[in-house]
């Protein structure tokens, strides 16, 4: 296929596109910051062939804008995962995988030699038998063949589960693979088992739905993977505002940080070169690459489950717990939903009821920024602030006097 | 093993489709790669599989008697992937699997993958934000409410229900559910539904499964069409708001990556690094909407419409108002 494809081979610069079309809609094609303009040609015209429904041109003083626009609390399957389905291949690849399906169909096991010879005599090509061992050897992997040895000749054989089949053996797995699908965790590949098996999530839609989570999903499996075998690992990031590729090295990952309101993930390690935890966003993340083991990690993680009690977002501070007392006026009477909203939002906090209608909250954490930044939802009840961050507080305090100046402008 | 793999490739489906079928003209294959593929893929994908003199097609269809037919002998079969062995033994650690399959098709589902490793562990994810008072779901009059909302939801049954509404009311009516909503913010569901009044499709609402009381069938089915597009329509705001949104604090990032849930467009994009841009919601949520753009503090004006913006003005004078009273007290 000479020329554009609409496949691709690897999937980060992809990644790097469809978040700025997808999240900053406001770019023109002077701002992708790019060796050359026919890359941007080629990724838009992708974009716009993957999820052609979705795209929306505007036009502004500083040119057309494509952008990926969609309502994702009212969708069925998240647009995205299109992406993942575009995977470029050769000629062979797709020749083996649909002749081994054949040769293999009847459930029979078969040696190296006797597929080779099937598959030159049943369709007439010949394959050099390292590229069919090859495949073979890739599709045990993949789970779709099975390896037997009879004596010293391997054997091989189509795996049983069909997913169809699969699928409907269990009294109500479709319609919790429907669910899954488009849930957080690697909703990706529940939507390729509904696909496999021709089904549609036709019964749920996801409020507060980052869908552009998805795009990660690539990385993740890496970081788990290095979690769960105490490992270090080191990151390369995507091209920065400044053009420079940043990496990370010598992190040991310890968990997945998601934020439902801010759409943000992060995957927070401990840094052995400053001594402390750090969060690291995962959309800024390119390449993961797994490295030795950690072998203080047990200790560390002992200190890091501690340190969660006054992570009130994602900062980890390196000496300091910061308290904030914020003191709230509510109306018990008529806003009871109101004390119901602190209490289900304070996380680590600790709300107490002080005099008619007022509550006191206490909030120890490493950043009282993260926390004031979600007490502004509260405008409009705020009695009075106080705590240890000066800046922080000293913050709302002008953004309240700001705000207050801004929309008294306006209606003049 | 990658999700990321030719085997589940849109061209590989399209090709497994092609293959399923005894005999196929070029016609219906033009079809399927229209119906299945990407919008361009119909430039790329025809000439792949109707042979060409050149043999660059993939040599998986021949000619035969002015039809074509697949090389392969039996029809493809798609194999249940080793990653999506893994995917299914780990959401059966959810606590939700519990309202889709019972306990002893959980355990039997366990045996049938007990060689699998779960693809992911719940533990390794932190949700910074999730609220504290989410939904039960074992328990079993709630597995047993979401279930019934389920099978109308796919037999379009009529149900009565009995709930307590978010002002403390009871309310009892006849309902058609059309779609089950999950938020992760809040680990609740809830169901988008239209009531039924004297056999005609009233009112647009959305009910929390806690909330339900009892669920009866009616043994009425609605058999009119009935359209989630109309619904969805129905609840969009009529005037979207108009956000200004200033390029201090990182603010048009936090914003855009905020708020890329809604539908939106920009409509200004101006050089001194200013934006600003219109946001469709769904009118019964707006207070969440005014909360979530009051968080954003100073960095960001709503401009329109009026009677949004004269709530968040009314908001902020009461907040402006209050800490200056306490500071002169």
């Amino acid at each position: 296929m000479g020329g554009f494809s609409e496949l691709i081979k690897k999937f980060d610069k992809t990644r790097d596109y469809i978040r700025d079309f997808f999240i900053y809609g406001f770019k023109v094609r002077n701002d992708f910051d790019l060796k050359s303009l026919r890359t941007y040609d080629d990724e838009k015209r992708r974009i716009e062939s993957w999820f052609s429904d979705y795209i929306r041109y505007d036009r502004s003083e500083r040119g057309q804008k494509v952008s990926i626009t969609v309502d994702s609390g009212i969708i069925s399957e998240n647009p995205l995962y299109q992406a993942y389905y575009s995977k470029s291949f050769t000629n062979n690849d797709i020749k083996l995988h649909f002749f081994l399906l054949d040769v293999l169909h009847n459930g029979e096991s078969l040696t190296l030699k006797e597929i080779v010879f099937r598959i030159d005599i049943n369709y007439d090509e010949m394959f050099d038998v390292q590229t069919i061992r090859n495949k073979l050897k890739e599709y045990v992997k993949e789970g779709i063949v099975i390896t037997e040895k009879k004596g010293k000749t391997a054997y091989f054989r189509l795996s049983p589960d069909r997913a169809e089949e699969f699928l409907y053996a269990y009294d109500g797995l479709t319609d919790a693979v429907k669910f899954f699908s488009e849930t957080q965790e690697f909703g990706i590949v529940g939507n390729s088992l509904l696909k496999f098996a021709h089904l549609k999530n036709d019964l749920f839609v996801m409020k507060h739905n980052y869908i552009v989570h998805t795009l990660e999903d690539i990385i993740i499996p890496e970081i788990i993977s290095a979690i769960e075998n105490k490992r270090y690992v080191s990151f390369i990031s995507f091209k920065s505002k400044s053009n420079k590729v940043k990496n990370v090295n010598q992190v040991v990952p310890l968990k997945i940080f998601s934020s439902l309101q801010t759409g943000r993930r992060y995957v927070v390690g401990y840094v052995p070169s400053i001594g402390c935890f750090h969060s690291f966003r995962l959309d800024f993340i390119k390449i993961v690459k797994t490295g030795d083991i950690f072998s203080e990690y047990d200790s560390i993680y002992e200190k890091f489950s501690q340190d969660l009690n006054y992570c009130f977002g994602v900062s980890f501070g390196s000496v300091n717990i910061e308290t904030v007392v914020i003191t709230f006026y509510i109306d018990e009477k008529n806003e009871k939903f109101v004390v119901n909203r602190l209490e289900r939002e304070k996380r680590n906090g600790i709300l107490e009821k002080i005099d008619d209608n007022l509550f006191r909250l206490t909030v120890k954490s490493f950043d009282s920024f993260e926390v004031m930044q979600w007490v502004k939802s509260f405008t409009g009840r705020v009695v009075s602030v106080t705590g240890d961050n000066k800046q922080a507080i000293d913050r709302f305090y002008s953004d309240i006097n700001k705000m207050y100046k801004m929309y008294e402008r306006g209606e003049q | 093993m990658n999700i990321f793999h030719e085997i589940y490739s849109t061209y590989f489906r399209i090709a497994s489709e092609i293959l399923k079928l005894p005999h196929i003209t070029e016609k219906s294959i033009y079809e399927i790669i229209k119906r299945d593929g990407f919008r361009d893929s119909i430039l790329f994908l025809p000439q792949k599989f109707i042979p060409q003199n050149d043999n660059s097609d993939w040599g998986l269809l021949i000619k035969k008697n002015n039809e074509l037919v697949p090389v392969t002998k039996n029809k493809p079969v798609e194999i249940l992937t080793e990653i999506q062995k893994q995917w299914i033994k780990a959401i059966l650690d959810d606590p939700k699997i519990h309202l889709f399959l019972e306990n002893n098709t959980i355990v039997s589902l366990k045996k049938r993958l007990e060689n699998v490793k779960p693809f992911y562990n719940r533990k390794h994810f932190r949700y910074t934000d999730k609220f504290s008072d989410g939904d039960n779901f074992c328990n079993q009059n709630y597995q047993a409410n979401f279930r019934k909302i389920i099978n109308a939801v796919k037999s379009h049954e009529i149900l009565e229900i009995t709930f307590i509404s978010g002002n403390g009311k009871k309310i009892c009516k006849e309902y058609i559910p059309l779609k089950i909503q999950y938020s992760a913010k809040n680990d609740r569901f809830r169901f988008f539904c239209f009531s039924v009044e004297n056999g005609e499709i009233s009112t647009a609402g959305i009910i929390n499964i806690g909330r339900i009381k009892s669920i009866k069938p009616t043994g009425k089915y609605w058999k009119n069409n009935i359209s989630t597009d109309e619904y969805f329509q129905k609840r969009k705001c009529v005037n979207p708001v108009i956000v200004r949104i200033s390029n201090e604090r990182n603010a048009k990032e936090r914003f855009f990556m905020e708020f890329a849930p809604y539908e939106k467009c920009t409509l200004s994009d101006s050089t001194d690094g200013k934006c600003t841009v219109k946001i469709w919601y769904d009118y019964q949520e707006e207070t969440e909407l005014l909360i979530r753009l009051l968080s954003f503090g100073a960095v960001i004006e709503i401009l329109e419409p009026h009677r949004f913006r004269r709530q968040v003005k009314k908001r902020i004078t009461r907040q402006y108002d209050l800490l200056n009273k306490n500071c002169r007290d």
